[in-house]
């Protein structure tokens, strides 16, 4: 889902580029709030971690395999702004480092998966959130359906800007990114369920949005190592 | 451990790898301006930027096979989004090819976006790998990106390659147990990888923390700008801004 130069139009890569300046700036801004000075190591290490673990392939089906894309992960444990900030930073290392996204491409790149696909999508959680009884299992099945709806909108919010650029007509972009991001969604709301699982039973004060105390399984913190 | 390494052959010494970073930032972006935003129809243009790249990357010794390889990681989005478009494509004309109808626009749009998403795949792959990391992120400080953005995007570098010889260890250990992953439901121990991972990670950011603060970090850090905008530099620049616009302008 990485656009490359030369797919949008000058339009939409100013529109978005400003709109992506305006998200980092403010997400840098909370980070400077909220973590102050400690903000440098952690969200360089969140950052790191998204960066790596993005590097995992994982099994679909016989011999095939997908990669983690973390966007809904970062907006459950981070939080909206924070969490949009650390996705910004991967993407922008993978554009500089990488080439994987273009240059001209970066502020439509941020604004799909960090903005939509992240800061959006944590008041959609928010939403799915206050509808559900307060659990441990009401909580997992928000993040799942939230992880999916992230990579189901970020997808489509793609393919509206390839058709307003002219390069690949709507009625044939959408369904194609909407069907394809529709099946890896469910391995991404998969993963980020049995990753948020874990972190609530070793560190439940790590899941910043999980506000519902005490948490069922009483593992304590000495049950991490390494 | 080996693995991929974001600024691989940075430390290379030629002409390009010796210009100072934001010479290099700012030349390699007008190039990439310049290329998105001619016309799909100047041919010869696009002949030139092409050119003008193949001659740096000579200049610059960079491998041959790194380059392509690296070069290869835009052409999955060209074959799922653009490489079906001259047969839906309307308008401009047709051509028969066989049992098959090729749309002119369809196939001008498919140039279009193949084109320049090559030059300027090319253009970034030129500027990492003939900058190291934190020397580009120092000459982004220089060209006033906030101070905070590139101390974070820093600190990312340094703990990246530690994250990724972590996880070559966890999946190592995991592999050597037996895992073979070739189904859906097995992705339960790469869930539980990805989890360990990021505690992992977060309990390190606080421990670099507290080891920063022990050494009386106060919120900045300070470096040597090693560099220095010369004669070479403003040639640099220079040349990667007027000869792709002169080329565009005549052709």
């Amino acid at each position: 889902m990485h656009i490359p130069d030369g797919f949008l139009n000058t339009g939409v890569s100013v529109v978005t580029g400003v709109a992506a300046a305006g998200a980092i700036g403010y997400g840098l801004y909370k980070a400077r709030e909220e973590l102050d000075e400690r903000s440098v190591p952690m969200l360089a290490l969140c950052a790191a971690f998204i960066f790596a673990a993005q590097m995992l392939n994982f099994p679909i089906a016989g011999g095939t395999s997908g990669h983690f894309l973390g966007g809904a992960l970062a907006a459950v444990l981070l939080g909206p702004w924070l969490g949009g900030l650390v996705i910004a930073l991967v993407l922008l290392v993978q554009c500089l480092g990488f080439a994987d996204g273009g240059l001209t491409a970066l502020g439509a790149n941020v604004f799909n998966m960090a903005l939509i696909g992240t800061i959006l999508i944590y008041y959609v959680f928010h939403g799915i959130k206050l509808l559900l009884p307060k659990s441990r299992s009401a909580f997992l099945a928000a993040t799942g359906v939230t992880a999916w709806l992230s990579v189901f909108l970020a997808s489509g919010a793609c393919a509206v800007e390839l058709a307003i650029s002219g390069t690949s007509p709507l009625s044939v972009a959408l369904p194609a990114m909407l069907g394809i991001h529709a099946l890896i969604g469910i391995v991404e709301g998969a993963i980020t369920v049995l990753v948020v699982g874990v972190v609530l039973a070793v560190r439940p004060d790590l899941v910043r949005t999980y506000d519902y105390r005490p948490v069922a399984a009483g593992l304590g913190e000495a049950e991490v190592s390494g | 451990m080996k693995h991929v390494f974001l600024d691989e052959y940075s430390d290379l010494r030629s002409p390009v790898h010796q210009l100072d970073p934001r010479a290099k930032l700012v030349g390699f972006a007008a190039l990439i301006v310049i290329c998105v935003s001619t016309p799909p129809d100047r041919y010869a243009a696009f002949a030139a930027y092409l050119g003008l790249e193949l001659a740096l990357v000579l200049v610059s010794r960079l491998p041959w096979r790194h380059v392509l390889k690296r070069m290869l990681v835009v052409l999955p989005f060209i074959l799922v989004v653009a490489a079906f478009l001259p047969f839906f494509g309307e308008g401009g004309g047709s051509y028969n090819l066989g049992p098959l109808t090729l749309s002119a626009h369809g196939l001008l749009v498919l140039w279009n976006v193949a084109a320049k998403s090559t030059i300027s795949v090319l253009a970034v792959i030129l500027l990492s790998s003939t900058t190291p990391f934190p020397e580009l992120l120092k000459g982004m400080e220089k060209l006033k990106v906030p101070v905070l953005l590139t101390t974070i995007l820093s600190f990312m570098y340094r703990y990246v390659f530690v994250l990724m010889d972590e996880l070559q260890r966890m999946r190592r250990a995991r592999d050597s147990r037996g895992w073979s992953g070739k189904w859906f439901w097995q992705s339960k121990v790469i869930g539980h990888m990805i989890a360990a991972l990021f505690l992992r990670s977060y309990e390190r950011g606080e421990r670099v923390y507290a080891a920063m603060l022990a050494r009386g970090y106060g919120g900045g850090t300070h470096t040597i700008y090693l560099y220095e905008f010369g004669a070479m530099e403003v040639g640099f620049m220079v040349m990667l801004v007027l000869f792709p616009l002169a080329a565009r302008l005549i052709s």
